[in-house]
């Protein structure tokens, strides 16, 4: 089986193999995330209610206060951070966020092509992202 | 992005993790935005020091970072915080005060000065054409604009770890090429007061997003003035800088022209009410500089501060200390002088605060998310005819 590779460029390196929890839209950190349980509590949000703890979690970018890296952090120290963070463009908040939280990150990813629940990989030494299962539907 | 043999060793991580993790973020950062280099800051001033707005997430970084031997490399100021120790301090609960405590002593014992204020350069003044790495969007364009001085809008993390590094990536404004103004304004009214200055900048923010504006047709202009200006075009925009005043030397840019009608407009909205008796009247966002201290016991001129209603004039310590004559006046009066404190980022509606009277047009935007009240947007002579009696 041929599995579909999409190439981005590096920000945090690491390796990982999860489940895609994937969104149309920008999310904030800080008060669109609950930072207790990991839960997206922004209203009106296509993620709301989901916990975004070990997935690969992939949206266009972030917005909102730079409070946001902080959070990412506080869900690291937590285990309730994501297991990879996959950009369409990276923004600084979530940029400095995966920095201190140590969360590998790729970005300049296409992420329309990633579904929600689809295992994929995420090679962040490379700046890869691999699609290797697609959500039974 | 090009590193210096002791820049890669700090990368590296030789020099302990906390300032590996820093110099990463400046890298990334700079890599982000197309920086070459690193260059040296002559002062950070970090924001995101308020409880309230912080939470506790942060206070967990801060801490690791301060546990790993953090240490601010520059001069490093930090911005309010959400209480004023003496006189709100007491009247919040105790756990709210605790967790900023611990908050303020992270950033000591990483060597940050407890400035608490956000118009840092009131303390020490930058140097013109030196390069900072300062966060407080008003500070940014006040230090741009007004000073001269070189700095970028940074985040909170961003200015701790050009703090702890003593470097920034030399991207946007600390590139000549990009502080040329790209966008004339032609204000048609002539301005009156400092209200109006606000005014004029919440109306532009939402217009110029980050350009670089020349503002043209302002008269009897003052730094008090720009400061109000510059804090209201931060407010509503990703304005950096502007120009006052100058003309241009080459080429032709886009022009945009304000009339009166424009900022009446724009004052009318600021305020949601039209409350004859506010609870609380403020005056300092951005906080006060010695001479608007002097200016407002002046205008008190020995009268009492009304019944049920609460005046505060917020500052920083260092300028109350300077201010010792003006600060008894106006307490003799019934008003407060109130330090280390953001208005917009405190607790007033623990306090019972529900309608909040204003010179400042960036409170009087964001209070009625931010603190859950009501406002009233009006010059400081209307500010303190509705503050004291007879």
């Amino acid at each position: 089986m041929k599995y579909i590779t999409l190439k981005g460029r590096t920000i945090v390196q690491g390796c990982c193999k999860a489940e895609a929890l994937v969104s149309s839209k920008p999310i904030s950190f800080l008060g669109g995330v609950d930072p207790t349980n990991g839960k997206i509590i922004e209203k009106d949000h296509d993620l709301y209610g989901e916990c975004i703890k070990e997935k690969v979690l992939c949206f266009p970018h972030g917005h909102g206060s730079t409070v946001g890296s902080y959070v990412l952090y506080s869900l690291a120290e937590k285990n309730l951070a994501p297991k990879a963070i996959v950009n369409q463009t990276a923004d600084p908040v979530v940029v400095v966020g995966a920095i201190i939280a140590d969360i590998p990150m790729v970005d300049q990813i296409d992420i329309k092509r990633i579904k929600t629940g689809d295992v994929i990989k995420v090679d962040a030494y490379n700046g890869v992202v691999k699609i290797l299962k697609r959500r039974e539907s | 992005m090009y590193l210096t043999k002791e820049e890669e060793r700090t990368y590296d991580g030789e020099y302990g993790w906390a300032n590996q993790i820093c110099m990463k973020i400046l890298v990334r950062l700079g890599e982000l935005f197309n920086a070459t280099r690193l260059i040296p800051i002559s002062s950070a001033h970090v924001a995101g020091v308020s409880y309230k707005t912080l939470g506790d997430a942060p206070a967990e970084f801060l801490q690791a970072l301060a546990k790993a031997d953090g240490k601010a490399k520059v001069r490093a100021t930090l911005n309010p915080q959400s209480f004023d120790p003496e006189y709100l301090g007491r009247r919040l609960p105790k756990h709210i005060r605790e967790k900023q405590l611990n908050i303020l002593k992270q950033f000591e014992k990483m060597g940050f000065t407890r400035s608490l204020t956000c118009t840092p350069y009131y303390l020490e003044k930058p140097k013109r054409d030196s390069h900072l790495a300062w966060a407080e969007s008003s500070a940014v364009v006040y230090a741009n604009s007004v000073l001269g001085a070189w700095t970028n809008r940074e985040g909170g993390p961003s200015a701790l770890a050009a703090a702890i590094i003593g470097k920034t990536p030399d991207y946007g404004m600390h590139r000549a090429e990009n502080r040329q103004s790209n966008i004339l304004v032609d204000v048609k009214t002539s301005l009156r007061n400092e209200a109006e200055f606000g005014a004029l900048g919440i109306y532009l923010g939402k217009i110029l997003e980050d350009k670089i504006p020349i503002i043209q047709g302002l008269n009897d202009v003052s730094e008090v003035k720009l400061k109000q200006l510059g804090a209201a075009l931060a407010t509503t925009g990703m304005v950096n800088m502007f120009y006052h005043n100058t003309r241009r030397e080459r080429g032709e840019i886009e022009k945009i022209i304000v009339e009166a009608e424009d900022l009446k407009r724009t004052s009318e909205e600021l305020s949601t009410t039209a409350e004859v008796k506010p609870d609380l009247v403020f005056i300092g966002c951005p906080h006060c500089s010695l001479d608007e201290i002097r200016k407002i016991a002046g205008l008190m001129d020995d009268k009492k501060v009304r019944a049920g209603t609460e005046f505060w004039v917020c500052t920083s310590c260092y300028v109350k200390e300077r201010a010792e004559d003006y600060v008894k006046k106006i307490e003799k009066s019934g008003g407060c002088v109130l330090t280390d404190m953001c208005t917009i980022v405190s607790w007033t509606e623990t306090l019972g605060i529900k309608t909040i009277m204003t010179n400042s047009a960036k409170t009087a935007y964001y209070a009625p998310t931010l603190n859950k009240a009501e406002t009233v947007f009006a010059p400081l002579k209307q500010c303190l005819d509705t503050t004291l009696e007879g």
